[in-house]
């Protein structure tokens, strides 16, 4: 069965090669799904000012309150970060940013901000994650305050992540769907 | 073309948006639950003065406090937890806004009892400054919340700064 629908694949694709008009068209179509994911993504990162606006938890020093897999939804258009928010940040020379909570704010007169965090599951604070010698983060290195969340959903990123030869089979076979799908 | 492949698609699709429809409507289902119904804050004031000491040449407090408050009135169907914090802040003369977080508890959604009710409790971190401060100075306790919801919007609650206690630290090292 399996073999007959690939042999239905492979028939749709050659007759599209033969039609070189309908070949274009889909193409463009392809062409559109992919520029307007990336239109979306550009969007809310101009909204949030934040250069990665949803962000998948990677691990459960957050818990109970966000699980491997969750994601959260940034926004860094905010002034100030405060005490007790949840904030995802980045370590110098280091790729994957962090979520964690605030523990401690303290701020002089020009508004210039030192910060200390800690996850919610984790027994002590985050020194010894930051960069050596670094005792505080600074308000450059939040890439944003979490405002809202949605669960299970970075499942798939973490597989594709996991499984790379997942994300060509499955990028693969989207792009087939479009090009041989004909109600476009 | 009706291939099964099209019509598995389809319905990935469709159940995917559904969900996405629903976790919306969840989200925006109970915006605005927290004007009405506020946490009763009964008590939140310092108990006894551990400790006052110089640890390398920054200052570090130690102390108990007295915390009542009943927050059963802040949950709602999407909320999985409440994360419940105490923060001592304070004004020093290098920095104008210290805000230290010295207590915190989490108040999941599944645990039926949903009073905070503390009598001289140790504070579960210390209160330390940035530098050699903190004699003398005036700090505040209040008491804030964090709604962390199952799926949707995290919002914060604040006790309102005109109920919150207030208590010096000595002058002197003890």
């Amino acid at each position: 069965m399996i073999k007959d629908m690939i042999d239905k694949q492979v028939l749709e694709l050659k007759k599209l090669w033969a039609n070189k008009r309908q070949l274009l068209f889909q193409l463009l179509n392809l062409a559109m799904i992919v520029f307007s994911a990336l239109m979306i993504w550009k969007g809310l990162m101009f909204l949030t000012k934040s250069e990665s606006p949803v962000v998948v938890v990677l691990s459960g020093s957050m818990e109970p309150a966000f699980q491997r897999g969750d994601i959260l939804f940034l926004n860094n258009a905010v002034e100030q970060v405060g005490v007790g928010d949840v904030v995802v940040f980045k370590i110098k020379d280091r790729d994957i940013p962090i979520v964690h909570r605030i523990l401690k704010v303290h701020e002089d007169e020009n508004g210039k901000v030192e910060l200390l965090t800690k996850g919610d599951n984790n027994r002590v604070d985050d020194r010894g994650l930051y960069a050596p010698g670094q005792l505080w983060l600074e308000r450059e290195d939040i890439l944003g305050k979490a405002v809202g969340t949605l669960r299970y959903v970075g499942m798939v990123t973490i597989a594709l992540n996991d499984y790379p030869v997942l994300k060509y089979v499955l990028v693969g076979m989207m792009g087939l769907f479009v090009l041989t799908s004909k109600e476009g | 073309m009706h291939t099964v492949w099209v019509r598995l698609n389809a319905v990935v699709f469709f159940g995917l948006t559904v969900l996405l429809g629903l976790s919306c409507l969840a989200a925006i289902s109970k915006i605005g639950h927290s004007y009405s119904n506020q946490p009763v804050i009964h008590t939140l004031e310092v108990r006894d003065l551990k400790s006052l000491k110089s640890h390398g040449g920054v200052d570090r407090a130690l102390f108990s406090f007295d915390l009542h408050a009943d927050f059963a009135p802040t949950f709602h169907w999407n909320i999985k937890q409440i994360f419940v914090y105490v923060i001592a802040s304070y004004e020093t003369e290098q920095k104008k806004v210290n805000k230290v977080v010295v207590h915190d508890k989490i108040i999941e959604a599944t645990n039926p009892d949903k009073v905070l009710n503390y009598k001289g409790t140790f504070v579960k971190y210390a209160l330390v400054d940035q530098g050699d401060d903190l004699r003398g100075k005036d700090i505040t306790l209040q008491l804030l919340w964090d709604h962390m919801p199952i799926t949707g919007l995290l919002y914060m609650g604040e006790q309102p700064l005109s109920e919150a206690s207030t208590f010096t630290l000595p002058e002197e090292y003890q």
